[in-house]
Parts: structure tokens; C-alpha cells; sequence
């Protein structure tokens, strides 16, 4: 009896080394999936262009953002000027790519704050449910009927133009979204045994919450954050478009559509680079983060 | 002393429309190194009943209405929330039907035995590291593999696994909630003796929940046969295999096949348990017992000793009327 035990459990185990062979671990799954849509790899590929062409702003350029020539106004692409320069003579290609800088910086930050604030909110709706999730959940109501541009408009009109304020602006509108996911992310979690398990172990709520459940919304979280990132960029550059969000001379897309625009009829490199550089990267994220979802949550597909 | 006495435990969930009586003013005892088997059919409130001990009840909807739970003389249901969590894993421990779920997929089995561990015992995290495999050993599971993942074990070793988490801090009593019933029989037989040879030798107490009568004749001390939230019949494990009273308990045995006699159907209970929110006055059972008259249907029955140590919740076996 005991020798025949062994032999299984000798079986059972060669078993599980086969599986690991075959199976590898979670994020290689995730990765082989990722890797067959191709429209992601698309996605993938234009954003870290992008962030590889503002990381690298200094050494792509030989103009600075903010030197003005007045003789080299409203010149056409050339070669050295691959962009053109604008109304004050700059070299419009470095602006992008500094204006980027400002763009990609303040759409993580908000990004962040908004993830962070709507986990926090998210997973105490989710986890204790009742009062505590009808609370918040009528607030979060409140906060997604208000358009979101719109109430960074408002914010940004009270606080005023600014990198800081403006991510904050954002970021506000965003907690909503992310605390509503992270809500029926972690009430799908809470049901699973392994949290009762946990419960008859004798862990605090709190430990649970941390150790057991937010591990287990990772997935979403990345997956809505990335999408959320591009919206931003969009939002700040709305906002800097109506002069809300970064003030000149500091470089950002959506002021240079803004004074572009004056001079649309006559000289159009000042609004169709810009314009063609927010759509990119929009285009870029959110191709990522349909693609981050088909790979992480292969349930979601077809 | 008892190790654990539940003394007349009401349990009740509120729903908006109805109020389900899952478990109706139950009494049970396990003193020290005992097994009791809490046997009925998926409905009867067993799990409702190793809930409430461990204070699990969801609520709102459940409600322990009333009743005592007196753990080494100390009322569970009087302490604080704090005090409580310091007993679940610690004292009391309690494993799950289904090992598949009861393990989080994102840790290591090494990570959630030595959570317990880290949890209730004043030691390091290398320690606690350091006595989880010696856990898994212990379950018969090689401590190299501490640092793998639930997916790669086998649903027996899964349930090991949730053994090993169960034993770590060697609890005083073990809420076994039917641990074998998602394994597969083979698996069944293994995991029973390890929890058996186990909790000899960590002379644990252990409440095991089941409606399979031939794992409670192999494990248990006692046996208490729970019916609509009511035990119907309560004894040691000799005296209720030997001479079961109760109609209920006569059906169950008469139901499971017999390997002498070739038979072409099961011989199933008539009817079905009736609805816990609308019990029926007097004897729950009387619906589906051939012996029922109209007596049932008028008094509430009551259990009643009919030897030393030996109760039954029937008035037409107490009266002499019904004989096995």
C-alpha cells in the first residue's frame, strides 16, 4: 500500500513537471498571445516610437524649443527643418518633441492619481459591499454624469493653467472609470473560496484586500490604464487648446494646433504635425489596450 | 471539559421575501481528540452549522438568532471580532469542499502555508518559510515544490496542500467541510487516511462534514444525522450504525446499494426536503416517512434518549410504536 502511494505521488509529480514545461508561467501565456495580434504589435510599436522619440529629444535634434529666429518664419519642411518652424521661427519638430515631454509626463501622472484613488475607492465598494459600495457607487455616478472634458475644464478654470494642475484636472475625471472596474474586478474575486479560505485563516480584511484581491486585478488595471493614458493626452491637449491646460512658451500639441489654427489657410505644417502626432499616439494606446485585454483576459475574446 | 459544545444554535438568513431556518436549535458536543461526523443530505444546514462555529456567516442575509458556541468553556459568539480572528486558524481551522478554489492561483503553495504561519505564530518570515515545508512534507508533498503554483498540482495534492494550511498552527479542532467530495475516489481513500493519521498525531479535535456514511464509518468517534436544520439523530458511532432509529436514518442506509444483492435501481428516499423558509409544523420529515401518523403532523418532536448516549427526534420511536 505505502510503496504503490509513493509510486503515484511520483507520478503525480512528473506529471506537474510536464505541465510546467508546457505551460510556463502566466505572463509568457500573456506574451505568446500578445505577440499573434497584430494590431497590437501596431499599437506597441507607435508607442514606444513616440516615447523613444521624446526620451531622445535632445540628441534629435539640434534647435532649441523656445530660440526664435524672426527671418526663419513659416518655413516649409526641409531638411533642416523636417517639420517647418512657426510663427516665431522655431523649429517645429523640436517643439513636438518637447511638447510631447509635457504631454506624455502629465497623462502618466493623472493616470496614476486616478488608479490609485479609484483602487483605494473601488475595492472597498467591492469588498464590503452594502452601505459602504451604495455610498460610493451613487457618488461615482455623480462623478461619471459629469463629462469628463468638461469637468477638467471646470477644475483647470479654478485652478488655473499649469503641468501640476492640469494632470490633476484629469485625473479627477478618471477615478470614476477605474473605481467602476476595479469594483466588479474584486466583487468576481471576492467570491472565489480561496477569499473565504482566507477569512477562516484568521487574516484581517484589510490583509485580504492587499494580499489576496488586488494581485487579482491587475490585469484590468493595466488594460484600463493604458487606454487611459491616451484619452489623456487628448484631454490635455484639448485643454491646452482653449489655453487652459499648458501656458506658452512651454511646448505642448494642443497649443500649437491653438495658434496653428490662426494661420490654417496659409501655412499648414503648424496644424496637420501636431494634429497627426495626438491621433498617433491615441491610435497607438488604445490599439495597445485592446490588445493588452484580448492577451490578458482571453474570457473577454470572441 | 468539552473541547466544543454548541448549545441549542439558531441560525437564520433574512431574504426580502421569506426567512430561510437553515439550522434550528442544534446541540452538539466533541470533546478532546474526538471525530464528529455531521451527516444530511445538500440543504440539511451541515455547512451553515461549521460557518456559524467559525463565524462565517454572511451578514446581513444570515443571522445566528441564538444559541451558545462554547469553545474550551468560552462563548464564540461573545468575543470580540479581534479576538475571533486570533481563534480561525489558529485554534479552529476549517478546510473547504473544493480545493480547486480554496487556494488563491497567484501565490505559491510555499506563500499561502506560511501566511497562516507568519499569521498566528510570533516568528520571522524565513521561518515560517522554513516550517511551511515542513508542512507540505508532512502532507506528503516534496518541500522543493513550496515555490510552485496551485495550478501545478493535481486536485488530490491541491487538497493536501489546503490540509497543510488547515494543520500549520496545530489547531485544537478541524472543520473538515466534506473534504473529499470534489476528489475522485481513489484520491478519496489517501486523503482520508492522511487526515486521520494527521490529526492522531496532532490529537486534534475534528468536525467532519459529510453525506458519504461509509467515510463516516471509517473516521468517526460520533455521529449526528442533520435533517431541514434539525438533528434527527445523534449518538456514537456503534450505536447508531449498529441499531439507527430514526426513519430518516433507516432510508439513508437503505439507500446506499448493497453489494450482495444485485439490484437494477437505487433505492432513493421519497420526496424532497421540504422548502427552509416554509417549514412544516411538527415533524419535518413527516412528508416523506412511512411510519407517520397523525400525531406527527400535531406535536413538535423533540430528541429523546432511547439508550445511554443515543438520542432520536421521533415521538413514534420513543413510544415503542417503531422498532428499527
Amino acid at each position: 500500500m505505502h510503496g504503490h502511494l509513493v509510486k503515484e505521488r511520483k507520478e503525480l509529480d512528473l506529471r506537474a513537471l510536464e505541465n510546467m514545461a508546457v505551460k510556463k508561467t502566466l505572463w509568457q501565456d500573456v506574451l505568446a498571445r500578445f505577440l499573434k495580434n497584430k494590431s497590437g504589435i501596431a499599437g506597441f510599436v507607435i508607442v514606444v516610437i513616440m516615447i523613444l522619440l521624446i526620451l531622445f529629444a535632445p540628441l534629435l535634434t539640434r534647435f532649441d524649443y523656445d530660440a526664435q529666429s524672426f527671418p526663419d518664419r513659416f518655413l516649409y519642411p526641409s531638411s533642416l527643418h523636417p517639420f517647418g518652424t512657426d510663427n516665431f521661427g522655431r523649429d517645429l519638430f523640436t517643439r513636438m518633441l518637447y511638447g510631447g515631454r509635457i504631454s506624455f509626463m502629465i497623462a502618466i501622472i493623472a493616470t496614476f492619481i486616478s488608479a490609485v484613488i479609484g483602487t483605494i475607492f473601488g475595492s472597498a465598494a467591492g469588498y464590503f459591499g452594502g452601505v459602504v459600495d451604495t455610498i460610493i457607487s451613487r457618488f461615482l455616478d455623480i462623478m461619471m454624469a459629469i463629462p469628463g472634458l468638461l469637468l477638467a475644464i471646470a477644475i483647470s478654470a479654478v485652478l488655473g493653467p499649469g503641468p501640476i494642475n492640469t494632470a490633476f484636472a484629469l485625473s479627477i475625471g478618471g477615478i470614476a472609470m477605474s473605481a467602476r472596474i476595479i469594483r466588479a474586478t474584486v466583487m468576481a474575486i471576492k467570491t472565489n473560496e480561496y477569499i473565504e479560505a482566507a477569512k477562516a485563516t484568521g487574516s484581517r480584511n484589510f490583509r485580504i484586500i492587499r494580499k489576496h484581491i488586488l494581485p487579482n486585478t491587475i490585469a484590468p488595471l493595466i488594460v484600463n490604464s493604458t487606454m487611459s493614458i491616451g484619452g489623456s493626452i487628448m484631454g490635455i491637449a484639448g485643454l491646452s487648446f482653449i489655453g487652459l491646460g499648458v501656458k506658452p512658451p512651454t511646448p505642448e500639441w494642443g497649443s500649437i494646433l491653438n495658434v496653428g489654427r490662426d494661420y490654417i489657410r496659409d501655412f499648414w505644417p503648424m496644424t496637420v504635425f501636431p494634429a497627426l502626432f495626438i491621433m498617433l499616439t491615441i491610435f497607438g494606446f488604445n490599439l495597445l489596450g485592446d490588445a493588452l485585454r484580448d492577451a490578458l483576459d482571453p474570457r473577454l475574446k470572441d | 471539559m468539552n473541547l466544543l459544545e454548541i448549545k441549542g444554535l439558531t441560525i437564520h438568513y433574512a431574504m426580502r421575501a421569506n426567512t430561510v431556518h437553515a439550522v434550528n436549535n442544534v446541540s452538539l458536543v466533541i470533546e478532546p481528540g474526538q471525530t464528529l461526523g455531521l451527516v444530511g443530505e445538500t440543504g440539511a444546514g451541515k455547512t451553515t452549522t461549521a460557518r456559524g462555529i467559525m463565524r462565517l456567516i454572511q451578514t446581513p442575509p444570515g443571522k445566528i438568532v441564538s444559541g451558545e458556541i462554547l469553545f474550551e468553556g468560552v462563548d464564540l459568539l461573545k468575543i470580540s471580532s479581534a479576538e475571533m480572528r486570533s481563534i480561525r486558524g489558529k485554534s479552529i481551522s476549517m478546510i473547504f469542499q473544493d480545493p480547486m478554489s480554496a487556494l488563491n492561483p497567484i501565490l505559491t503553495v510555499g506563500e499561502q502555508i506560511a501566511e497562516v504561519i507568519h499569521l498566528h505564530e510570533k516568528c520571522s518570515k524565513r521561518e515560517a518559510e522554513e516550517r511551511s515545508r515542513e508542512m507540505l512534507e508532512m502532507v506528503g508533498i516534496r518541500p522543493e515544490r513550496a515555490g510552485e503554483y496551485p495550478h501545478q498540482f493535481s486536485g488530490g495534492m491541491k487538497q493536501r496542500v489546503v490540509i497543510a494550511i488547515a494543520l500549520a498552527c496545530s489547531p485544537k479542532l478541524l472543520i473538515a467541510d466534506e473534504p473529499t467530495t470534489a476528489l475522485d475516489v481513489t484520491i478519496q481513500a489517501q486523503v482520508l487516511d492522511m487526515m486521520r493519521e494527521l490529526k492522531d498525531k496532532l490529537n486534534t479535535s475534528m468536525l467532519l462534514i459529510t453525506h458519504d456514511l461509509g467515510v463516516v464509518a471509517e473516521t468517526c468517534d460520533a455521529v449526528a444525522i442533520m435533517y431541514a436544520g434539525e438533528i434527527v439523530e445523534y449518538g456514537s458511532l456503534e450505536r447508531l450504525f449498529h441499531n439507527p432509529k430514526h426513519p430518516y436514518t433507516l432510508g439513508l442506509f437503505g439507500s446506499i446499494p448493497s453489494l450482495d444483492k444485485d439490484t437494477d435501481r437505487l433505492n432513493p428516499i421519497r420526496g424532497l426536503m421540504p422548502d427552509p423558509s416554509a417549514l412544516p409544523k411538527g415533524c419535518k420529515f413527516r412528508e416523506r416517512c412511512d411510519y407517520a401518523c397523525d400525531e406527527c403532523r400535531k406535536e413538535e418532536q423533540s430528541l429523546r434518549e432511547i439508550e445511554p448516549g443515543h438520542t432520536v427526534r421521533c415521538m413514534r420511536v420513543a413510544g415503542g410504536v417503531l422498532n428499527g
